[in-house]
């Protein structure tokens, strides 16, 4: 038997997994169509800076306060960005990545004397999937669900809902996961689905997710490898070869 | 009926192999750093099945999650590690999600070596300003012998108190390695005689306690912040201070990257030195640290 090939421990992770994709897959369509790729590393860095910039000024914040505050800097950080989107269009990808390195070095620069909100920039920023329990999920699902019905149901996806819907997404999403899954499910479902039409490439791209996740979190027991880093690369592997069907399909179809 | 014979002498085996597992398995020994595996393997040795969370090529303050991770922490009798904030980055979400009682904190199973000895390096006020220090002190103890064996002592006795039944056998070999240690203790003593009051810098603050056991003078700290680039004023004043009084050695942990370190010595002819921070697989303490010193040793020619 093979450690690690534990539902108790691979199903938290694996349940995370399908709600963040649940959430970020719509949201990852709309930011590829957009050109705007780099949008979650700023908004999350944001929310990053945003804490550490409350720490500053004298906040001793835990737990909810914390998320509050992550929230809210996400939240203006994405109105910004709005107004980029709204008032410098040409530019606003260039802006977006600008804003990403501004809120990285904003955060070194209030740290010089406070290393300290470092452990907690750090804890925002890079969530471990496998960390995952239960309990945690229950907030999850509920943002999950608001934005999901947002979206899906009250068409809030024009361009200030886009914005705000993605920022509660990411913040909460990041810090359970970790940036580098949160790029993951929200651009390759995307991207290996590009080439379907429009109802269709949703399913596809939740497939694609899906797989990923599940193939990504059985690999890394058998393989014994850290799980997030090994996700990614599935959910890459997976989008390529549908990529590969696709084109396929375009032809026969 | 040979059919019959063939089957039975499949659950036969079968149920011998389910037993057999849990009558020699022995105590599983969750150890956190490579240092407290080798040492649970001195104490324990045969009795016990370790598995090592970290490699001596990793830093203990962050490792990434693996599902053979939560596995193990899940199985274990007894969890070993070093405590004092070392592990805080991913012991308390490792420890919640394997939902293990017998290794929860305040369990006998929940073996942590800085609640056993003194730290040094503990804030007087916790003042934030002064870097990524530990409130509880310096966590880095293995690196001093002599509180070594105290941690070797309380380890020995809480196996003892989990294992009841093999205990003349773990008082026998805490015997034998105290009686090794400390006769390797006096042959270091006196060997690195020369080593006293030598000006070292180091890379970061976790040497303190080789520094204190070997009467070390440490001149410097490149990166006084973990995580935080050192400015440029610290490292002028740095440069400065070692034309001033110039250090033998610039120190650094294998598991850390050498570049402030090589900077430093290009900057300053200083030479540099990189040394294990914990034994490797497999090694024994006492080849580690020798190896250690040794390489300390080198530069007096």
């Amino acid at each position: 038997m093979i450690d690690g090939l534990d539902i108790s421990i691979l199903g938290p992770a694996f349940f995370a997994g399908l709600l963040v994709l649940a959430s970020h897959v719509p949201l990852g369509q709309e930011v590829l169509k957009r050109g705007i790729i780099f949008i979650d590393l700023a908004i999350a860095q944001i929310a990053g800076f945003g804490v550490i910039l409350a720490t500053r000024l004298g906040f001793e914040s835990h737990g909810w306060e914390v998320q509050l505050i992550a929230i809210s800097s996400a939240l203006l950080g994405a109105f910004g960005l709005s107004l980029l989107d709204k008032y410098k269009p040409q530019i606003q990808e260039a802006l977006i990545g600008v804003s990403f390195i501004l809120a990285a070095t904003g955060s070194i620069l209030l740290l010089a004397n406070n290393p300290h909100g470092g452990e907690q920039l750090k804890e925002l920023m890079v969530g471990q999937i496998l960390w995952v329990t239960w309990a945690e999920l229950i907030p999850l699902t509920a943002i999950t669900g608001f934005i999901l019905l947002m979206w899906f149901v009250f068409k809030l996806n024009q361009r200030m809902g886009f914005y705000l819907l993605f920022a509660l997404a990411v913040t909460s999403s990041v810090q359970l996961i970790g940036v580098y899954l949160v790029f993951a499910s929200l651009i390759i479902p995307a991207l290996g689905s590009r080439n379907y039409v429009v109802k269709k490439s949703l399913v596809i791209a939740y497939i694609i997710g899906a797989l990923g996740y599940g193939l990504g979190l059985l690999a890394s027991s058998i393989l014994d490898l850290p799980s997030g880093a090994l996700i990614v690369w599935m959910i890459t592997c997976i989008a390529l070869l549908s990529g590969f069907f696709s084109t396929k399909e375009q032809h026969t179809t | 009926m040979l059919n019959k014979y063939f089957k039975r002498s499949i659950v036969l085996f079968l149920s011998l192999l389910f037993l057999s597992n849990p009558l020699y398995a022995g105590l599983k020994v969750f150890a956190c750093e490579p240092e407290w595996a080798s040492l649970a393997n001195e104490l324990g040795g045969e009795h016990l099945d370790i598995y090592t969370a970290t490699t001596n090529q990793q830093d203990p303050h962050h490792i990434q999650a693996r599902p053979s991770l939560v596995a193990k922490a899940r199985q274990a009798d007894l969890l070993v590690c070093t405590g004092a904030e070392l592990e805080v980055g991913w012991l308390p979400l490792l420890l919640r999600k394997s939902g293990n009682p017998n290794i929860q904190a305040g369990q006998v199973g929940y073996f942590i070596a800085t609640d056993h000895v003194s730290l040094l390096d503990q804030p007087v006020a916790l003042d934030r300003s002064l870097g990524d220090v530990h409130a509880a002190g310096n966590p880095h103890v293995h690196l001093d012998p002599v509180r070594l064996q105290k941690i070797a002592n309380k380890l020995s006795h809480t196996l003892t108190k989990l294992d009841p039944a093999n205990s003349s056998d773990y008082e026998k070999k805490l015997e034998l390695f105290t009686q090794n240690w400390q006769s390797m203790i006096l042959q270091w003593t006196e060997l690195t005689q020369p080593l006293k009051g030598k000006p070292i810098v180091v890379h970061h603050k976790n040497w303190i306690y080789l520094q204190q056991w070997l009467g070390l003078n440490q001149v410097a700290v490149l990166e006084p912040k973990p995580g935080i680039p050192p400015t440029s004023s610290h490292l002028s004043s740095l440069i400065l201070g070692l034309e001033k009084s110039p250090a033998q050695v610039i120190v650094y942990a294998n598991y850390q990257n050498n570049k402030a370190a090589s900077w430093l010595s290009k900057k300053t002819g200083i030479p540099t030195l990189e040394l294990a921070f914990s034994p490797a697989k497999d090694e024994t303490l006492t080849h580690w640290f020798d190896q250690l010193l040794n390489q300390l040793l080198t530069l007096q020619e």
